[in-house]
C-alpha cells in the first residue's frame, strides 16, 4: 500500500510517499481502508520529533474510511462499517490498523471528509463546552484563537448553548470568521490589549470561563479577566508552555479554578466516545455546526499540506484524500 | 469597655487587656455588645504581624452578640437583634463596630457561643462541600486534617451529602474524632503513606475531590490520588505554601482541576453571606452538624487561649467570653 513514511524526524520534507506492507490487525484491532485523513498540528509535532515515536513511522492520527478486516477479539465494528477515528497513529496511508474501540460509526447523513474533519477538533470543542466547563446559557466565555480549528467550532457550540462569546484573533480577516461563527465580540489582539477589552466588554465583571489553547502568551492576563470563582481551561499551548504557576495567584485573583485538559480523558470509555461523537455528528448533520474544510491535498502532497498548515495561511481544516 | 489590644506585633504577650471607649457606629455600621468571640489561627498570624494590620489594633475577626446601636443608614438590623459575623477586626472586646451588611441574624435554636464558633469554619466547610465542589451522593473525597476545626465540620457535611470520606489525621485520638464525625476510612499519615492508602481504599480509581488545607507536604501526592477530571481544592497551607508547579502535571495526571479558594470570595455579597450562614445555622439547629467547643476563656485570658491554640493541643473551637 502507499503511505507517508518518516525515516528521520525534521521539517515537512522528511515525509515521503512510499510503498509499505499493508498492516495486519491485532486481535483487538480493525483494519480500515482510509478514504480521507485529517491533518493536525500534532502531526507536525510527531514529524519534528517533539513528540516521540519509534522510527520509521507513518504520521497522522485522524481519518475516516471503511473497515476491511477485524481481529479475533474486535467486537465493536465489522467489515463494511463506515468509521472515523482520532488518535490512531499511521493514518496518512491507504490502510491503518486501529483499536476497534477507537472507531466510531459514521452515520449516512455525513460524508467521510466531514467525519474526518470533525473528529479531533470537533470532539475537543465538544468536551470543552459541555464537560471541561459545563457552559450555561447567559454565561460569558472568552475563546482565544477563535478562528482556529477548535476555536471556530467552540464558538458555534457556545452560541448554541446560549452563552455570550468574546473571541480573540490575530487579524481582522480571522476576526471576521469568528464573528461569522457566532462570536458576539472579537478582539484583534495584535491591535488591542485583550485584558483591557474583555474588562470593558464585561463591564469590569470578567468572564465566567476562559478557553485557552494558546498557553504562555495569554496566561497571566487570563487571570485578570475572569469573574470571581471563574474557570480557566487550558487545552493547548500554541505559544509555548505556561511557566510554573503559584497556586496562591488563583486565590488572590478571586478563588479561580484552572484545569489543564486533554481529549483522551474526555473520551476514555467507549460509551463516552460514542456519546460525544453522536452528539457532534448530529449537530453537523442538522446543519447547526458548520465545518470549515479549507483545502484537500493528495496523499503525496502531505509535505505541502504541512508547510501550508505551519505557515498559518489556511484558516480551516486541511485533509489528505486517499 | 475592655478590649484586647496589640500595640506591637509579637508573641501572645503582645496582647494587652486595656480600657477603651465604646466604639460609635459609622453611618453603615452597627455596634454589637459581644457575648462570645471566636479564636482562630488567623488571629495568631495578625498578632505576629504575618498578616498586616496597622497597630494599635483590637484583635479578633469572629463574634456574636446583641446589636446595641446602629448608624444612620443601617436598615438591615436593629437594636436588640442577635447577630454574628466574621472577617471584621475587633471582636476581642466587649463591643465592636461592624458594617451592618456583614452581620447575620442568629436563629432560635442556635446559641451565641455556637454562632461565634461556627461562622468562619462552618461557612468554610459549607462553601467547600456545597459550592467549590458540590459533592454528590456516592462520590469519594479525601479530607486532609480531618480532625481540625474545618475538617470535622467538612467531614460531617460530606457525610450528610452521601459522599464516602477518606480522612487523614496525625494521631489515634484524632482518628477517633474523624470517625465519630462520619469519616468512612481514616489514614494515620504518620504511620502509613496516604497516597498508597488512598489508592488502595479507592480501588485504584482515585477520589473525585481532595480537600487540602495542609499544602506543601500533601499537594503533589494529592494530585496522584485524584481520578481523571478530579478536583484539587487547596484551601490553606498549614505546612507551608505550595511552591509554583507546572500546569502540565494537571494534564498528565488526568485532566485535573485545581482551585485555591478563600471564604471572602464565597460571601462577597450580602445574599451569599446570608445564604451560607443560614445553611450552616439550620444544620446546627437541626442537630445534623455538631460543633466541638473545647474551651471558653474569659477575655482577660486571651494570651492563654493563643498559647493553647498554637501548642496544637486543642482539637475543638476556642472562644473568648467578654
Amino acid at each position: 500500500m502507499q503511505a507517508i513514511r518518516i525515516q528521520q524526524t525534521g521539517g515537512p520534507e522528511v515525509m515521503e510517499l512510499a510503498e509499505v506492507p499493508t498492516p495486519r490487525p491485532k486481535p483487538n484491532e480493525a483494519l480500515v481502508r482510509v478514504s480521507i485523513a485529517g491533518v493536525n498540528s500534532i502531526d507536525g509535532r510527531f514529524r519534528d520529533g517533539s513528540w516521540r515515536t519509534p522510527l520509521p513511522f507513518t504520521p497522522g492520527q485522524e481519518g475516516a474510511g471503511l473497515v476491511t478486516a477485524v481481529g479475533a477479539l474486535a467486537k465493536t465494528v465489522k467489515v463494511g462499517d463506515r468509521v472515523a477515528w482520532s488518535g490512531a497513529l499511521g493514518s496518512y496511508a491507504e490502510y491503518v490498523a486501529a483499536t476497534a474501540d477507537s472507531l466510531v460509526p459514521v452515520p449516512a447523513t455525513l460524508s467521510d471528509p466531514q467525519a474526518a474533519a470533525a473528529m479531533l477538533q470537533g470532539l475537543t470543542a465538544h468536551y470543552l463546552a459541555t464537560d471541561a466547563h459545563q457552559l450555561k446559557a447567559g454565561e460569558t466565555a472568552l475563546v482565544h484563537a477563535a478562528a482556529g480549528g477548535v476555536g471556530l467550532l467552540l464558538v458555534q457550540m457556545a452560541r448554541m448553548i446560549g452563552a455570550r462569546v468574546i473571541g480573540t484573533a490575530s487579524n481582522p480577516e480571522k476576526a471576521g470568521l469568528a464573528l461569522e461563527a457566532g462570536a458576539d465580540e472579537v478582539i484583534v489582539f495584535t491591535q488591542q490589549d485583550f485584558e483591557a477589552e474583555v474588562k470593558r466588554l464585561t463591564g469590569g465583571k470578567g468572564v465566567d470561563v476562559v478557553y485557552d489553547g494558546v498557553g504562555k502568551a495569554t496566561f497571566e492576563k487570563n487571570l485578570n479577566v475572569m469573574r470571581r470563582r471563574g474557570m480557566l481551561v487550558l487545552y493547548g499551548m500554541s505559544s509555548g508552555p505556561v511557566p510554573p504557576v503559584d497556586p496562591a495567584k488563583l486565590s488572590e485573583k478571586g478563588s479561580l479554578y484552572m484545569a489543564r485538559t486533554t481529549l483522551a480523558h474526555f473520551t476514555a470509555t467507549r460509551e463516552e466516545l460514542l456519546a460525544r461523537t453522536s452528539a457532534l455528528f448530529a449537530m453537523i448533520a442538522e446543519g447547526k455546526l458548520k465545518l470549515r474544510i479549507a483545502k484537500t491535498y493528495a496523499l503525496g502532497e502531505a509535505a505541502q499540506a504541512h508547510r501550508d498548515m505551519e505557515a498559518r495561511k489556511i484558516a480551516g481544516k486541511i485533509l489528505l484524500m486517499l | 469597655m475592655r478590649a484586647i489590644l496589640v500595640k506591637q506585633p509579637g508573641g501572645p504577650e503582645a496582647m494587652e487587656l486595656v480600657e477603651l471607649p465604646v466604639p460609635q457606629p459609622k453611618a453603615n455600621e452597627a455596634v454589637v455588645k459581644l457575648t462570645a468571640s471566636g479564636v482562630n489561627f488567623i488571629d495568631v498570624y495578625v498578632r505576629e504581624g504575618r498578616y498586616k494590620a496597622l497597630p494599635p489594633f483590637v484583635l479578633g475577626q469572629e463574634g456574636a452578640g446583641v446589636v446595641n446601636a446602629v448608624g444612620a443608614d443601617v436598615a438591615s438590623t436593629k437594636n436588640g437583634d442577635r447577630v454574628a459575623w466574621c472577617g471584621v477586626m475587633g471582636s476581642y472586646a466587649e463591643y465592636a463596630a461592624v458594617p451592618a451588611d456583614r452581620l447575620v441574624p442568629i436563629p432560635d435554636g442556635v446559641t451565641d457561643p455556637q454562632a461565634a464558633a461556627v461562622m468562619l469554619q462552618g461557612m468554610t466547610a459549607h462553601y467547600l462541600s456545597h459550592d467549590t465542589y458540590p459533592l454528590k451522593r456516592g462520590e469519594t473525597v479525601l479530607v486532609h486534617a480531618a480532625a481540625g476545626g474545618v475538617g470535622l465540620l467538612l467531614v460531617q457535611m460530606a457525610h450528610n451529602l452521601g459522599a464516602r470520606i477518606i480522612a487523614t489525621v496525625s494521631s489515634d485520638e484524632k482518628a477517633r474524632l474523624a470517625r465519630a464525625a462520619g469519616a468512612d476510612e481514616v489514614i494515620l499519615y504518620t504511620q502509613s503513606d496516604f497516597e498508597a492508602e488512598t489508592k488502595r481504599l479507592a480501588d485504584g480509581k482515585g477520589v473525585n475531590v481532595v480537600y487540602d488545607s495542609v499544602g506543601k507536604t500533601t499537594f503533589d501526592k494529592g494530585l496522584n490520588v485524584l481520578r481523571p477530571r478530579g478536583m484539587m481544592v487547596l484551601f490553606g497551607g498549614s505546612s507551608g505554601a505550595v511552591p509554583p508547579f507546572d500546569p502540565i502535571a494537571l494534564s498528565q495526571k488526568g485532566s485535573l482541576y485545581l482551585t485555591r479558594p478563600t471564604l471572602a470570595n464565597y460571601i462577597a455579597t450580602r445574599e451569599e453571606l446570608l445564604a451560607q450562614s443560614r445553611a450552616v445555622f439550620s444544620m446546627m439547629a437541626a442537630g445534623t452538624l455538631k460543633l466541638r467547643i473545647e474551651h471558653t476563656y474569659p477575655l482577660a485570658e486571651a494570651q492563654q487561649a493563643h498559647r493553647d491554640l498554637e501548642g496544637r493541643k486543642t482539637t475543638g473551637k476556642l472562644l473568648l467570653i467578654p
